[in-house]
């Protein structure tokens, strides 16, 4: 009879506890379904060796490697992946890869190592789970992206990383001209539209030639 | 035996929720490519070669040197972190410790670029910041202007040969605005406004892509015309960003994922009352 205070003070105290571990686990569990995997893109800088500036712009990087890209390859997310042919659709949106495992290069446009902004299109996920791209948002400036053209790996460092509404997708700067050998990786990201079929949003990795300064 | 099987509900609503609720990256808006160019010319036909520094005032990178430029010399773009730059000129080999002969400072804005020219002739040298429009022409057009270098021609009218007129009476040092031209293949005819010999220029203009038509004096007399692709880009403009994505990883909207993590709290908390209840009772 003496003990029975303790016990049923201690049974409340696990009954509290309890309740305390629902509600906190339930509130992370909720809050990790936003936040947890979500890397904040911020551009941030490499600090790079001196080096003259060159008296003409580049042709192309990498030897002049000539011919489409054949392989794409990303040492810190672990892609490594053949590349398929992309073009522009009846209402000129660029097309996405037929394999969810692979990542697409938009070969009507400029090739990785000639000057302007080339296209790497991969897919985040598939119906059931995640796909070439799926851990592009984890890319930071200063890694590495790795092209195989013509037999020669030419490499870009990410200058930066962006999230764009694709209802505002700046079509302009991403695929407007530039004056050196530029790369864009785009993958989806944010809301799924069931009814749609696809995502709210785009991330678009930046990457050049010239980006580690 | 109590406590055990209430942590195994706790844990269990734990995992069915995070389970539940697992998805991919989050949608918020961020910084684009904080980046802008920056290149280096000299444009004063009776001024020596020189030494060009680019220093940046937030030490956002090493300083860079650029050695030897003579007239007429136009460098590469720099793509450069955004922020401001001093830049500075002097004699070709003079030593950094002497002042330079020229200096300036130069803001670079994201997405941005500029030219910083010695410009002008020598008694009156300047450095001058150009600012450079290398977006994206209108659909199907090309971008081109006029750089003028030339003080043998200090007046300078640009044609299509036999064709249309570009421009007139463009003065020496100046640079006119980009104007919208039809990609394809050009003869250009540069006349000096006031008489002399005139110049022509085979250009083949690409869709989409932004150049600088730079008119410099020849050596021995006459004109350098030189035609600079200042950006380029291939292929059709795709429009809009991709659909790359089934929705495998997704938790769909929030909505969801929030009522499912409320009704496992509800039923918990239920169960953990009904249970103390039961206990109690037993004890009574």
């Amino acid at each position: 009879m003496s003990r029975a205070p303790t016990g049923r003070r201690g049974r409340r105290r696990t009954v509290f506890a309890a309740l305390v571990i629902l509600v906190v686990t339930g509130a992370a569990g909720t809050l990790a379904v936003r936040h947890a995997l979500a890397a904040t893109p911020v551009a941030s800088w490499v600090e790079g060796s001196f080096f003259d500036l060159p008296l003409t712009n580049p042709a192309t990087v990498g030897g002049g490697a000539t011919g489409p890209p054949t392989r794409v390859r990303i040492p810190k997310i672990g892609v490594d992946s053949s590349l398929e042919s992309l073009r522009l659709d009846r209402q000129n949106e660029l097309e996405t890869p037929k394999d969810y495992a692979r990542a697409g290069w938009y070969s009507d446009g400029t090739a990785p190592g000639d000057p302007g902004p080339a296209v790497i299109a991969g897919h985040v996920d598939n119906r059931r789970g995640p796909a070439v791209f799926y851990k592009l948002h984890e890319l930071k400036a200063g890694d590495i992206v790795e092209i195989l053209r013509g037999g020669a790996w030419l490499t870009f460092h990410v200058t930066g990383t962006a999230w764009y509404a694709k209802s505002r997708f700046p079509t302009a700067q991403v695929y407007g001209p530039t004056p050196d050998a530029q790369l864009r990786l785009i993958t989806c990201g944010g809301e799924f539209n069931p009814s749609r079929g696809s995502y709210t949003d785009n991330l678009v990795v930046y990457a050049a030639t010239t980006g580690g300064f | 035996m109590t406590a055990r099987v209430l942590r195994r509900i706790a844990v269990t609503a734990a995992a069915a929720l995070v389970a539940g609720g697992l998805s991919i990256v989050d949608g918020s808006p961020a910084a684009a490519a904080a980046t802008g160019y920056v290149r280096l010319a000299h444009l004063s036909p009776d001024t020596d070669p020189v030494d060009v520094y680019l220093t940046s005032l937030a030490n956002a990178f090493p300083r860079k040197v650029f050695p030897g430029v003579a007239y007429g010399v136009v460098s590469a773009y720099q793509q450069l972190p955004t922020g401001t730059y001093a830049v500075s000129m002097r004699l070709a080999g003079h030593p950094e410790s002497e002042n330079p002969v020229l200096t300036t400072e130069v803001t670079v804005a994201g997405g941005k670029a500029y030219t910083v020219a010695g410009v002008g002739k020598n008694s009156e040298l300047g450095l001058k910041v150009i600012n450079d429009d290398l977006a994206l022409p209108p659909s199907g057009k090309s971008k081109v202007r006029i750089v003028q270098a030339s003080i043998t021609a200090p007046l300078l009218d640009v044609s299509v040969a036999g064709g249309a007129t570009i421009a007139t009476g463009v003065p020496f040092a100046a640079t006119t605005a980009y104007q919208n031209v039809a990609p394809g293949k050009w003869t250009l005819q540069l006349q000096p406004t006031n008489g002399g010999q005139a110049s022509t220029l085979g250009a083949e203009l690409g869709s989409g892509n932004v150049y600088s038509l730079i008119v410099l004096d020849k050596a021995g007399g006459g004109l350098k015309v030189e035609l600079r692709v200042d950006a380029r880009r291939q292929g059709g403009v795709p429009a809009g960003g991709v659909d790359t994505g089934a929705g495998g990883t997704s938790r769909g909207s929030a909505l969801p994922a929030i009522l499912g993590g409320l009704l496992v709290l509800l039923v918990g908390a239920g169960l953990i009352v009904m249970m103390s209840r039961r206990l109690r009772t037993r004890r009574a």
